[in-house]
């Protein structure tokens, strides 16, 4: 199949044809994303039993514009309140939850939802004709570049997350540390799992989402009536269309640093297991690398949302690619879409462009398409949803609890998890509260299989080798990557202090 | 007070998570001290890694002891002093929640404990606790039961529901 002018009008037309699964799916995404311990494959594998009975194409349509719109939807909480509703929105309330406390929420969401739909839809018109390109990306990480991905990608949190470095690496190794907890690999033996049975397939994801974000977060908001500080005025400020618009136009200002930031999620994404946390962390770390203002990070900075934002929907159609390319799922979402494409007898990977190419390609339009209907549908709500920081606090902490601890349960079913939440949140509370980022420490879990998979694997095939961990030449690249992640603040603080001042705060 | 005329930093809530930490990865290193190599390996470079860096942190906390730069003191850690009671019994009712949860299903415990939640913390009147608390509770119901089939553990309320519609 020629993807010529005519071939790309043709798929976009159609997609654009099947508003009405889209739409809905959209919306049901935004809500769920937003909605912690809801990510898109729990939200598809509840309504499996409908995509079924749909036809294989609108089946896919619908699930990518879940999928995408979850993405965007994990942004929202993460600014207002500072939960994230996906892992991928961890990096957002860096910035963005400072942003609200100054009482800049509609400036905030209005930079999320700007770096989402042109993030996604960049990196989807890229795939599209970068697909053959893309697909190889996988062949070259190997188990030995992949602990090197994730550690690498650990340290960059590590070293941002954190005020103190020391701080954020102990959190980074604590998160690994329980992560590694469970049965190994090899020979199933229990480790570290103080004799409970729930804990033998590890630290349920999920509940230490909703434990480190949302429990210790209503925590700390207690201490407080309100989430904005009074000094800033924010109940004074208007909320009206010519001050969203205005916040729109001035997110689309950022276009380049959505671009590249899109980009760089978009390769990320390519990498089996790397997933949207780590791309958003990665984008955040390298804008604030490249930034001539990096002191304000972290203090409610535009770019700050800007970028892991943007990274976060370039994922998306990154995770698509090792399936549609080479057959293997590079993420949950992807795996459950090889479910849907093998019920209805669909082949994957290569023979996919072979048998059903307009199906292969329409995949990656659909989601352009979900992007650009998106536009008319997310704009209205910055001027709604910014309206939740005026809620006192009072309501909010209860309301954060009730109604996330329950979502703890969703995934296994087991009210151990709840427990789990719980035992996460009190972690998650003497962290904030001692400047230990619970980012680092959720990556740290999130990472540790994946870490310890690659890991025994790379050890297995060197015959218990410790130097085959720089035996490639990729691998040995991000070696020094990471030993320079680790190294360069140091030497650019010092540098700036002996430069002079610092810039103000709060400096755009 | 430091030797610069600086308030010196109160410390000791800083070291929970690191002695935390540092305590899981001794427990867990014993934990596999009898499995075969291919199962420790990896632990036991966490819980090097782990050790490493908390002796790191530990020794720059002793030398800003010293120094008078840090101070033992939990600092603003339980956060304003008047209202640590109140959230205290707000953590005692989460414990409660997962505790009732699976007896009074979702919406009923979900009910009981924004009521009281909201009374402890402080919303007046009692009368908006109670329509509040209601309404959330029902909304949640409607929301993830109802129309999502979400499979939150069901009580009494579920039960009736379920058998008049």
């Amino acid at each position: 199949m020629e993807l010529d002018a005519a071939t790309l009008a043709g798929l976009f037309l159609h997609a654009f044809s099947l508003w009405y699964v889209i739409v809905p799916a959209v919306l049901i995404g935004i809500v769920m994303g937003a909605i912690p311990g809801f990510a898109a494959h729990n939200t598809i594998i509840i309504l499996l039993p409908l995509t079924l009975a749909f036809d294989v194409e609108t089946a896919l349509v619908f699930m990518v514009a879940l999928y995408c719109a979850s993405h965007l939807g994990g942004g929202v909480p993460a600014i207002l309140v500072n939960i994230p509703g996906t892992g991928g929105a961890a990096a957002t309330t860096l910035d963005g939850y400072p942003m609200t406390k100054k009482g800049e929420a509609q400036k905030a969401l209005a930079l999320s939802f700007v770096a989402s739909v042109l993030g996604g839809l960049i990196s989807s018109v890229v795939t599209l004709f970068a697909l053959p390109y893309l697909s190889r990306v996988g062949y070259y990480v190997h188990s030995v570049e992949m602990v090197v991905v994730m550690l690498f990608g650990l340290a960059l949190i590590a070293s941002i997350a954190a005020q103190d470095m020391l701080k954020g690496l102990i959190a980074g190794a604590f998160g690994l540390m329980l992560g590694s907890m469970g049965a190994d690999h090899i020979y199933a033996a229990p480790r570290g799992t103080f004799g409970l049975l729930e804990l033998f397939d590890g630290v349920p994801l999920v509940p230490a989402l909703i434990g480190l974000f949302a429990i210790s977060e209503a925590l700390v908001m207690l201490e407080e009536t309100s989430i904005v500080r009074a000094e800033d005025g924010a109940g004074a400020r208007p909320v009206d269309w010519p001050a969203t618009l205005r916040n729109v136009a001035y997110a689309c200002t950022k276009w380049w640093h959505i671009t590249w930031c899109s980009l760089l999620g978009l390769v990320i994404g390519v990498i089996p297991g790397a997933g949207a946390s780590i791309a958003a962390f990665v984008a955040y770390q390298q804008s604030l690398f490249f930034s001539k203002t990096p002191e304000a990070y972290g203090r409610g900075h535009p770019e700050g949302v800007v970028a892991p934002e943007a990274a976060n929907n370039g994922v998306t159609t990154g995770t698509l690619v090792p399936l549609l390319a080479i057959g293997v799922p590079g993420g949950s979402t992807a795996a459950v879409m090889m479910v849907v494409l093998q019920f209805h007898g669909f082949p994957f990977g290569p023979r996919l462009f072979v048998e059903a190419p307009g199906l292969a390609y329409g995949v990656i339009v659909a989601m352009a398409v979900s992007y650009v209907l998106m536009i008319p549908m997310i704009f209205p709500m910055v001027r709604y949803l910014s309206k939740v920081t005026v809620v006192s606090t009072l309501y909010l902490a209860p309301l954060i609890v009730a109604f996330t601890l329950v979502g703890a349960f969703v995934p296994r079913g087991f009210v151990f998890d709840i427990g789990i939440a719980i035992a996460f949140g009190l972690i998650g509370y003497v962290a904030r509260k001692t400047g230990y980022h619970v980012a680092a420490i959720l990556i740290g879990v999130i990472l540790g299989p994946l870490i310890e998979r690659s890991f025994i694997l790379a050890m297995r095939i060197s015959g218990n080798d410790p130097f085959v961990m720089f035996s490639s030449a990729i691998g040995n690249v991000l070696w020094v990557l990471l030993v320079l992640t680790l190294v360069m603040p140091y030497v650019l603080k010092r540098l700036r202090e002996r430069s002079g001042p610092p810039a103000a705060e709060g400096a755009e | 007070m430091s030797q610069q005329g600086k308030p010196s930093k109160p410390v000791l809530a800083d070291l929970i998570l690191p002695v935390g930490a540092a305590a899981y990865a001794v427990y867990y290193v014993l934990s596999v001290r009898s499995f075969p190599f291919q199962a420790q390996v990896s632990g036991m470079a966490m819980a090097i890694l782990v050790c490493l860096l908390v002796s790191i942190f530990l020794v720059r906390t002793l030398i800003g002891l010293r120094r008078g730069r840090y101070r033992l003191g939990l600092g603003d850690f339980l956060g304003p002093p008047e209202s640590v009671p109140n959230r205290l019994l707000f953590v005692g009712f989460i414990l409660a929640y997962v505790a009732a949860v699976p007896w009074l299903g979702f919406t009923l415990t979900t009910f009981v404990f924004l009521c009281l939640s909201f009374a402890v913390v402080g919303v007046r009147p009692w009368r908006r606790v109670v329509v509040v608390a209601g309404t959330a509770a029902l909304v949640g119901w409607l929301f993830f039961i109802v129309l999502l089939g979400t499979r939150f553990p069901a009580g009494p309320f579920e039960r009736l529901m379920g058998a008049l519609f």
